[in-house]
């Protein structure tokens, strides 16, 4: 009901005032409570719901408990659930003709001429976070984390620590961190041999090994703006291949798809980005924005704009639109397929995601406190389109005829209920 | 000099991932020298040295103008304070009960609100009542002449007018000191 | 390539440098807007989580995670 009255704008200002009160005494008294007693403990939900047009459905519910400490300590824990089913390019190329083939994991795969092939999955994978904060004096902090994550053929343990000081009459905060992160990958059926034709030649684990460095400085410009530079460094060393995935090789003559190779990419990858954040307060409303720059020594680079605008429509409730920009350029080892007789290089990828590619998406967060509840519900909704390179100049015979990269679209949701205790 | 790495050019083909590494940490130590440079005259800028007489100030409060000057004589800690401010919640509290124990022997408080808006300040006061004046100065001129530098903060002033002690920020930690020096105050 | 990372890094010095550089300053009780949540870099963390999670395995790049600062500067 107040939502109502807030949306309507409500011109009886009185009401208003007294529901705005109301509404501030009900944030106010259980603070007290905390400051003079034991500080309240926080739960947040949030379920993501995400559909690809035509391929991937994800469900994930994350439960996330926070308790405080009374002397600014906090500790939390996240427990999330993801279920992934589906079908996902293979990386093959279409033919003139219907395509029937048998996938890793046994699934009759058949796809429709002229259409690129994709290979059906089923995933779970369960997570488990903690973070620990705390403040080490007025103006320095820390914080100190672990993850442990399982899905059939993936495993991450991995550990992060971060300091925070705050420097120049606190308008200036420093930020140091790093971690590291041990995975283990175990492809179904076995680790198939790069660039082969799917001879599998190991049937134990491979494994990555995950280190990332970060450095931040946050600066208060004004008493309505804040704008943030962020370095990250992250090194991959061990197995990054995709063993499902798949390059075809065509026929010299027309460019018909007469084989398979499987995946084989590099077993380093150093990863650098710089971000640059700013958040405007315009009394009322507040605008983020932030850019991005990303390289890696796949000689992957990427761009990214995100721009959000926060509109608060009352006290209690907000809308906030949002836009993002991304676009990648092809790993240096990306190539749409082989021509049959050619020589191999030593690493190879038909995955789209590291050829090139372009991302909008579109968006808005609504989030509100309803009057029969205590807590804050949000909903965020976002519609994404990956546009990849349809038409690649190696494209050869009938594959010029076809899209090679139809647009990606997909629809996310995220609910989200959190509330002190 | 010391911009001097970051703009030689090196271009040693045989470079070992070593040296690349190390010119890579020399970058960022270059990076963090000359961020140094350029705050440290910023910080320097700001230090002041300690206030040791209390200015005077006549704001306007709930029940008509408080003057500093007309508590001459008495113990008065001057809390600045603003609704926003998470400490506060808890230094209020306090400040009442300092205020019955002591108030007797003559302590005095006043809160001088800082908010930029009146409604924030009551609304905050109606959560959080006062037994004591609080005042309002929505511009922080009468911060800025205390040099305030963290929210809140307390300034003991003795019955002659004297600065004795400021407390930057409110620790529940450190109520007990406050106290001590409180009573030693008031038996001067 | 090499080249091009070390303007990069040439960049990211002058940025920040821009950053910090000048005395503009924010006195304690002109914090107001700062100290509140929506003022902070990342005001939602759940939900930019849920949406690195799904850029991560949608793209190629990562990183660049916020580190954190503003807010309140209280005590």
């Amino acid at each position: 009901m107040r939502l109502q009255l807030e949306l309507g704008k409500a011109p009886k200002v009185s009401l208003r005032d007294a529901l705005h009160g109301a509404a501030l005494a009900l944030l106010i008294i259980p603070a007290t409570a905390q400051a003079q007693s034991t500080p309240s403990d926080r739960i947040d939900v949030t379920s993501l719901l995400y559909g690809e047009q035509g391929r991937t459905e994800v469900v994930e519910p994350v439960v996330r408990f926070t308790h405080l400490l009374p002397d600014g300590q906090s500790v939390s824990a996240q427990l999330a659930f993801d279920v992934i089913t589906g079908a996902s390019p293979s990386g093959a190329l279409p033919s003139g003709t219907v395509q029937t083939r048998t996938s890793a994991s046994g699934h009759v795969i058949t796809s429709k001429a002229g259409q690129i092939p994709v290979a059906p999955f089923h995933d779970e994978r369960v997570e488990l976070e903690g973070t620990w904060h705390k403040p080490l004096n007025r103006l320095i902090s820390s914080d100190l984390g672990f993850h442990v994550s399982r899905e059939k053929d993936y495993q991450s343990l991995g550990v992060n620590a971060k300091v925070s000081t705050e420097l120049m009459r606190r308008l200036l905060t420093v930020t140091v961190g790093g971690g590291v992160s041990h995975d283990t990958v175990f492809p179904t059926g076995g680790t198939p041999a790069g660039l082969s034709d799917g001879t599998i030649v190991k049937l134990g684990s491979n494994a990555k090994n995950v280190t990332n460095v970060l450095l931040g400085a946050s600066r208060i410009v004004s008493r309505q703006w804040l704008v943030a530079v962020n370095g990250t460094e992250t090194l991959e060393r061990g197995y990054l291949t995709e063993p499902y995935k798949v390059i075809s090789i065509m026929s010299h003559v027309n460019g018909t798809p007469i084989g398979e190779l499987t995946d084989k990419r590099p077993s380093t990858r150093n990863r650098s980005a710089v971000l640059l954040s700013s958040v405007y307060h315009l009394t009322d409303d507040v605008l983020y924005t932030s850019y991005r720059y990303y390289w890696d020594t796949w000689s992957i680079r990427s761009h990214t704009i995100d721009l959000k605008y926060r509109h608060d429509l009352g006290d209690d409730s907000y809308i906030e639109p949002l836009l993002r920009y991304y676009q990648q350029s092809a790993a240096s080892f990306y190539t749409v397929g082989f021509v049959e007789g050619a020589t191999l290089p030593d690493f190879a990828t038909s995955d789209y995601r590291l050829g090139r590619l372009r991302t909008i998406t579109a968006g808005a967060t609504y989030s509100f406190r309803p009057d029969f509840a205590t807590g804050e519900f949000t909903v965020r909704g976002q519609y994404m389109r990956q546009f990849g390179n349809g038409s690649p100049s190696n494209a050869i015979g009938i594959q010029r005829n076809f899209d090679l990269s139809p647009p990606v679209n997909i629809v996310a949701v995220v609910l989200g209920y959190s509330f002190d205790y | 000099m010391i911009a001097q790495p970051l703009l030689h050019e090196c271009s040693d083909p045989l470079r070992s991932t070593f040296a690349a590494a190390h010119d890579r940490i020399r970058r960022g130590a270059t990076l963090l020298l000359l961020l140094a440079l350029t705050i440290a005259p910023c910080a320097f800028a700001k230090s002041q040295e300690r206030l040791t007489q209390a200015p005077d100030f006549s704001l306007p409060g709930a029940s008509g103008t408080v003057s500093l000057h007309d508590f001459r004589g008495k113990v008065v800690l001057i809390d600045f304070w603003a609704s926003w401010c998470v400490p506060c919640r808890q230094s209020f509290p306090w400040m009442t009960s300092m205020m019955n124990r002591y108030g007797a022997q003559g302590l005095e408080i006043i809160a001088v609100n800082l908010d930029k808006k009146r409604d924030a300040a009551d609304r905050f006061i109606e959560a959080f009542p006062a037994t004591f004046p609080v005042v309002f100065d929505p511009s922080g001129k009468t911060a800025e002449g205390f040099r305030v530098e963290a929210m809140p903060s307390s300034f003991l002033v003795s019955r002659t007018g004297e600065i004795i002690h400021i407390y930057a920020g409110f620790d529940p930690g450190h109520v007990q000191t406050i106290e001590t020096q409180i009573q030693e105050a008031l038996s001067k | 390539m090499k080249r091009m990372t070390r303007y990069l890094w040439r960049f990211i010095a002058t940025a920040a440098l821009l950053l910090v550089a000048g005395c503009a300053t924010v006195q304690p009780w002109d914090r107001d807007l700062l100290a509140e949540k929506k003022m902070s870099l990342n005001p939602s963390p759940m939900l930019q989580a849920v949406d690195e999670h799904i850029y991560f395995s949608k793209e190629a790049s990562m990183g660049g995670m916020d580190a954190g600062g503003g807010g309140c500067g209280c005590n």
